[in-house]
């Protein structure tokens, strides 16, 4: 998962991203409201943590202007202010949740679980693709019953397949919402990751679509 | 017992102390009045009598003559008044040489009337007992050589009927005129009284907090008055507003420290993290307690019924973009006319809270409906959600705890409705909603502060 991170105070901000980071959340960072709007509109997200008071205007200002120019992307709200005025402010800018500070790093990583989560379009927490299961709570996974130990980079990247099953996932897509966009990788590193995961999961349950790219299949329904 | 009395009139109302103040007045000046008026009247009367006297005296004088031939006094003349001629009839005359009768009237029949000094007329008894009032002259006819003393009298009942009938329309016309006056002084009190109790009026409603300050359309006086209380009213308003803004400022100053510090603790050794997240929790819990006190109007002097629909318009907006972004409807069935008697900051988060919760559980659709019955106002939440068991929902009102850890924040969130809710005594009721979810039930007095 590679999510925005939009907060002018320091602390809050290094301390936010290295307990996400942590918790195997790929974050980037930014303290401006017009550098995080370039970002947006450059950049692939699967979120965006969205602070409201910012040096350079109010966060629901830069909000309204993404979803006004149609960006859909999930946007989790940080704010102070506990009033529900301000809260229906950020909603009405189109905000899909809200967190408020003082905050558990845990509270925020199940928002912005959960806000992935459905803009997939899933409603239950727990994704599953026939016995392989991806609990987007924790982001454990099982197969058959049995619990698999991934790497972070592992994670994400069955993270992203399983949220987008049964769809195709580019090479691309997968570079744009799995790696850190200073450390891109070329197509060979997801395909050395790929294989790691088909080694660990079963070979039938990563499909290579031939210039398309990747897809999670359920091996039991194909074979 | 004086003191009681003193301390009584001391705390009479206004309008009782100018309509007493007038009652003595008018009890004591008309009465007094009555007497003078009563007393001059009677004087005129019987100076008017007494002028009829000396008329009558001066023909009986003119009629007096002495017939040298009978060698005796005769009358011989007709005088005005024929009550001279009706036996003891009250109206007499009498010509005497000072011992002896030597002429009269035919009504003094064998009766004589003393004789008396000459000069200003007398009163005395006559015969019959009858009061008379008497005048008497010294005459000196011309062959006799005592002179004669000539008496008219005339019964005073004449006088004092007409005394006692003017009495009798002097009391009635003062009777009158007290009762008319004491009615124009009531109604004049209670007119003039009007913008005071205008003003008590408006001053209630301040307290009860239908309303902000008092209506300055009064006397000038008053309106004075009124300004300066409105003044006062805003000083104060004013700086419950400063201090709120303080507490708010400060609180949220607090939060972004926390919050980072609350980050940090989970990178330490799980002793030291578990300590040092109770003492943020403590910070974190103090802040929001004295926050939401220092913000929270539930003291009961302000609360003035407020539209619930345009209240919670801010929010149902908000929160119908966020439903639709999750692909739910948000459905609300407000009378445009529901009131309730509550901080309009207080309703939002509470219906906030409940519709947040709501939201996070519904499968398709979320209703927000109220209506009144006999004691207050209520309002629900219904969602399509899985819902809760019978004793979750008593559980979670009970403990006020959060539900369920995985959805995190929105226990908090129903804490924290259950919290505003009892500060103002009303109820909350979690129960099974009529699709299958849950529907919270919002319950709010009418007259609770």
């Amino acid at each position: 998962m590679k999510v925005l991170l939009v907060e002018d105070d320091g602390p809050l901000a290094d301390a936010l991203s290295t307990a996400l980071a942590d918790a195997g959340v790929l974050i980037e960072q930014t303290a401006e409201g017009g550098e995080a709007d370039f970002l947006v509109q450059t950049e692939q997200y699967d979120a965006v943590i969205l602070d409201l008071g910012l040096p350079d205007g109010d966060g629901t200002r830069w909000l309204a202007q993404w979803r006004d120019a149609g960006i859909d992307l999930p946007v989790l709200v940080l704010t102070a202010r506990e009033r529900w005025a301000d809260k229906a402010a950020g909603f009405s800018a189109g905000a899909d949740d809200y967190v408020t500070k003082p905050f558990e790093t845990a509270e925020v990583l199940f928002r912005l679980r959960a806000l992935m989560r459905r803009s997939h379009g899933h409603a239950h927490p727990v994704l599953r693709v026939g016995d392989l299961t991806f609990d987007t709570h924790t982001a454990s996974v099982t197969l058959a019953g049995r619990p698999v130990g991934l790497t972070a980079q592992e994670s994400r990247l069955l993270a992203y397949l399983i949220h987008a099953a049964p769809r195709v996932v580019s090479r691309a897509e997968l570079a744009e919402h799995v790696y850190d966009r200073d450390h891109e990788p070329d197509s060979n590193v997801i395909d050395v990751q790929i294989s790691r995961l088909r080694r660990k999961l079963g070979s039938q349950r990563i499909v290579t679509q031939r210039g398309q790219g990747y897809r999670l299949v359920d091996h039991e329904a194909a074979s | 017992m004086s003191t009681t009395w003193r301390d009584r009139l001391t705390r009479a109302s206004v309008a009782t102390r100018l309509l007493l103040a007038a009652l003595l007045l008018v009890g004591l000046l008309l009465p007094l009045a009555g007497l003078g008026l009563a007393h001059h009247f009677r004087d005129s009367v019987t100076t008017v009598f007494d002028e009829r006297l000396d008329g009558l005296l001066n023909q009986v004088i003119a009629g007096v003559r002495y017939d040298a031939v009978e060698q005796r006094l005769v009358h011989d003349r007709e005088l005005g008044e024929p009550r001279f001629r009706q036996v003891l009839s009250g109206w007499y005359w009498q010509v005497s040489d000072g011992n002896d009768r030597l002429l009269s009237s035919r009504s003094l029949w064998d009766q004589r009337l003393p004789v008396l000094e000459t000069g200003a007329p007398r009163e005395l008894v006559g015969p019959r007992d009858t009061e008379l009032r008497v005048l008497s002259r010294q005459i000196q006819l011309a062959p006799l050589d005592t002179p004669l003393q000539v008496s008219v009298a005339a019964p005073t009942r004449a006088i004092d009927l007409e005394a006692s009938r003017f009495n009798r329309l002097l009391s009635l016309s003062l009777a009158a005129l007290g009762l008319l006056i004491l009615i124009g002084l009531a109604l004049q009190i209670r007119w003039g009284l009007a913008p005071l109790r205008r003003l008590r009026h408006d001053l209630e409603a301040v307290e009860s907090g239908a309303s902000e300050r008092l209506g300055t359309r009064l006397p000038t006086e008053l309106a004075r008055l009124a300004g300066a209380m409105n003044a006062v009213l805003e000083r104060d308003r004013r700086r419950l507003e400063r201090a709120r803004h303080a507490a708010g400022n400060l609180a949220h100053a607090l939060k972004t420290p926390v919050s980072v510090l609350t980050t940090l603790a989970d990178s330490f050794p799980e002793e030291a993290r578990r300590r040092l997240k109770g003492e943020l929790a403590r910070i974190d819990d103090a802040t929001r307690h004295h926050l939401a006190r220092a913000s929270a109007a539930g003291d009961g002097t302000l609360n003035r019924p407020i539209d619930c629909h345009a209240t919670l318009r801010p929010v149902l907006d908000g929160l119908s973009r966020l439903a639709q972004r999750r692909g739910l409807v948000l459905e609300h069935d407000l009378d445009d006319r529901l009131s309730v008697r509550l901080d309009p900051q207080d309703l939002q988060e509470i219906i906030g809270n409940l519709l947040d919760n709501a939201l996070r559980w519904a499968s398709h659709r979320v209703t927000l409906s109220g209506g009144r019955d006999d004691e207050g106002t209520w309002l629900k939440v219904e969602d399509d959600g899985p819902g809760m068991s019978e004793a979750d929902c008593q559980a979670a009102l009970a403990r006020g705890a959060r539900l369920d850890e995985q959805r995190s924040g929105s226990g908090l969130g129903l804490a924290i409705v259950h919290d505003l809710v009892k500060l103002h005594e009303g109820t909350l009721t979690l129960e099974r909603a009529d699709g299958g979810g849950l529907c919270a039930r919002l319950w709010l007095p009418e007259t609770s502060w």
